[in-house]
């Protein structure tokens, strides 16, 4: 893809052979002056500990004094073999993807009404964005303080009422629903947020045409709106599934996996195996796993998303700059 | 278009907006309920608040403005203002981190042409996917054990550079590559013919990028600089995990410290004093988010978000 340019031939006949290096090569070179470093020290913070915690997962360590032994694929059978673990998989997918669509129907809803021309958009904006900003320990206390089956509010008012109070933390059931809850008022507002920047992108000629056609507001939100949208709907869908598949904070803080692991997720396993247990090995085969999860997801969708519409993707060959060069 | 149908347009117009103000108000009031009742038990006594049977809107007999004193003087029962002031500089040094590192890596692959630069790219964005929590247990080996963090032994032994402000220089930002990413989608909107105009006048790279393209930037810059900030000043992980000493906590290590050391001994939480350091928490949080909110969407509208 090397492209000589007017000027670069002019200075292959001018330059010694050591400046014409740089000059033929002055992009790559500035490349690798500003990448090296960036991509060094991220290898040294995220990239060297993620291996490092895939390979443990060919290795038992229990306890963090005694040293590994290779294992082999035995952590990995132990998984398959354990509904423990096959168990927190299979919630971490389905409470996931359960999080995602609650929230960002509930964000797509709120969308549509921030666009409107209203009187404090951003007041409305920063309020449906507030559980974003909090901070997680602190708020899922309040969800406990909502949910304590001794001195609990809601069951306070189920008393005042005449009702029975609920154990929630005895019911599965029940648990898994206030941990949607909470995801989601957590992250109904970012979501409402990420809808509004996709709406605010379909061409707004579009609608003016739509309502020259006649179009009433449900035939431009069905003809115009969500067309419009469908690029973005499976890039937000699909960020906020890989997100959502890795939710354990509220798990860990409202129901810390009870009643009896019922409501534990493959995360919070992980966390426990590693910080509880010291089963280090289980937690580095379990996160090799939940990668492999996150990342077959992603790449389902790339690939999808790059047949059906390549505007919003990655560039995946060439780049777009160099399009706009030609 | 007769006046009759667009006053009647108007008037739809009108009634649509009304509701679109009820449902957002409606539901905006119950998303905020968690935060009225944390102002409502942040003026509550310990004491107080253990024996009072919780309503909806809890009122304390006996009012007091010790927890969000504080807040203010750092005097009750923790270092309080240490705790912010560790926040506010941890978050200023990830922002201005993230923001300089999108900015750079952004530019990179949007305007430099090398061999690989797509597939680079690609592997960067994969890593992208991958859970950052399941590395918190070998970061945490990292920073205590490896020789050059000052541990003696990667398997046994040393505590390296564990409580020290290392964990924060270094542990807290990393590369941000969801930034890097926004950046290069909307620097490819601006037509390369303006890099070309520049040079011929004479401006360096340097020049070209700080002067000519990041002010062109600023809405993505902005929403990285949010989000980047809004996400470091929540993050419990990186003080509740690597530090232990109170000269290092931030106010969500200290309440999730607070939150498991009394629930873990088997005592009971001091749930007033919490909810005051969540408050102390959120307020700059909410404040930074409402003064910046427009650029996140304009940013996000800006970049690859968008169709």
């Amino acid at each position: 893809m090397q492209r000589i340019t007017a000027e670069g031939v002019a200075d292959d006949r001018s330059g010694g052979s050591w400046k014409r290096f740089i000059k033929r090569h002055r992009d790559a070179l500035l490349a690798a002056v500003i990448l090296t470093p960036l991509i060094g020290f991220w290898l040294v913070v995220n990239g060297f500990p993620t291996m490092f915690g895939f390979v443990l997962g060919f290795f038992d360590w229990v306890g963090l004094t005694d040293r590994p032994s290779f294992a082999g694929l035995d952590n990995f059978i132990a998984f398959f073999q354990d509904p423990l673990y096959t168990g927190a998989l299979w919630r971490s997918i389905w409470i996931g993807a359960l999080v995602t669509v609650v929230t960002q129907a509930a964000g797509f809803g709120a969308a549509l009404l921030m666009n409107m021309p209203l009187f404090g958009k951003g007041i409305y904006r920063t309020i449906w964005y507030i559980p974003a900003v909090t901070s997680t320990v602190a708020t899922t206390q309040i969800f406990n303080l909502l949910l304590s089956p001794s001195n609990g509010i809601i069951n306070n008012i189920l008393i005042s009422l005449g009702k029975e109070p609920i154990v929630w933390q005895y019911s599965v059931g029940w648990s898994i629903f206030w941990i949607v809850v909470y995801s989601v008022w957590k992250g109904v507002g970012a979501a409402s947020l990420l809808w509004l920047a996709g709406l605010q992108s379909v061409d707004p000629t579009l609608y003016e045409a739509a309502e020259v056609d006649g179009a009433g507001r449900m035939a431009r939100l069905r003809h115009v709106t969500i067309p419009g949208l469908k690029p973005i709907a499976t890039f937000i869908f699909i960020t906020s599934l890989v997100a959502a598949i890795q939710i354990y904070e509220q798990v860990l803080f409202i129901t810390d996996g009870g009643p009896y692991s019922q409501t534990e997720v493959l995360v919070l396993r992980i966390y426990r195996d590693g910080f509880w247990d010291f089963n280090l090995g289980m937690a580095g085969a379990s996160s090799l796993i939940m990668a492999i999860l996150a990342m077959s997801i992603t790449m389902i969708y790339y690939r999808w998303s790059s047949n059906s519409d390549r505007r919003t993707t990655i560039p995946i060959r060439g780049g777009g700059a160099s399009r706009e060069r030609k | 278009m007769s006046a009759s149908e667009s006053r009647s347009t108007r008037t739809r117009g009108g009634a649509s907006r009304i509701v679109a103000h009820a449902v957002l108000l409606g539901f905006g009031a119950v998303l905020l309920y968690p935060l009225l009742f944390m102002i409502l038990a942040g003026f509550f006594t310990r004491e107080e608040f253990n024996r009072t049977v919780l309503s909806a809107f809890p009122i304390p007999d006996r009012p007091t403005l010790a927890n969000y004193k504080s807040l203010v003087t750092g005097t009750v029962t923790a270092a309080v203002t240490k705790y912010m002031g560790n926040t506010i500089l941890r978050t200023v040094y990830s922002t201005l981190f993230a923001v300089l590192t999108s900015f750079l890596a952004g530019f990179v692959f949007s305007r430099l042409k090398f061999k690989g630069r797509g597939a680079l790219f690609l592997v960067l964005l994969a890593t992208q996917t991958i859970p950052l929590t399941i590395a918190i247990i070998p970061t945490y080996l990292e920073f205590a054990r490896f020789p050059w963090a000052g541990g003696n032994d990667i398997f046994v032994g040393g505590t390296g550079i564990l409580n020290t402000w290392w964990v924060y220089l270094i542990g807290g930002p990393a590369m941000n590559i969801m930034g890097m990413f926004l950046v290069k989608q909307s620097l490819e909107k601006v037509p390369i013919e303006l890099d070309e105009a520049a040079k011929m006048d004479g401006a360096g790279t340097l020049r070209l990028m700080f002067q000519i393209l990041f002010p062109l930037q600023l809405p993505v810059v902005a929403y990285i600089a949010i989000t980047t900030a809004l996400g470091t000043w929540n993050d419990f992980i990186t003080p509740f995990f690597y530090t232990s000493s109170d000269d290092l906590l931030t106010l969500p290590g200290a309440i999730a410290r607070l939150s498991s050391i009394s629930s873990g001994a088997g005592g009971t939480i001091n749930y007033p004093l919490i909810i005051t350091l969540g408050l102390g928490n959120t307020i700059p949080a909410v404040l930074i988010f409402f003064f910046f909110q427009r650029y996140i969407v304009q940013g996000l509208a800006n970049s690859g978000v968008k169709g």
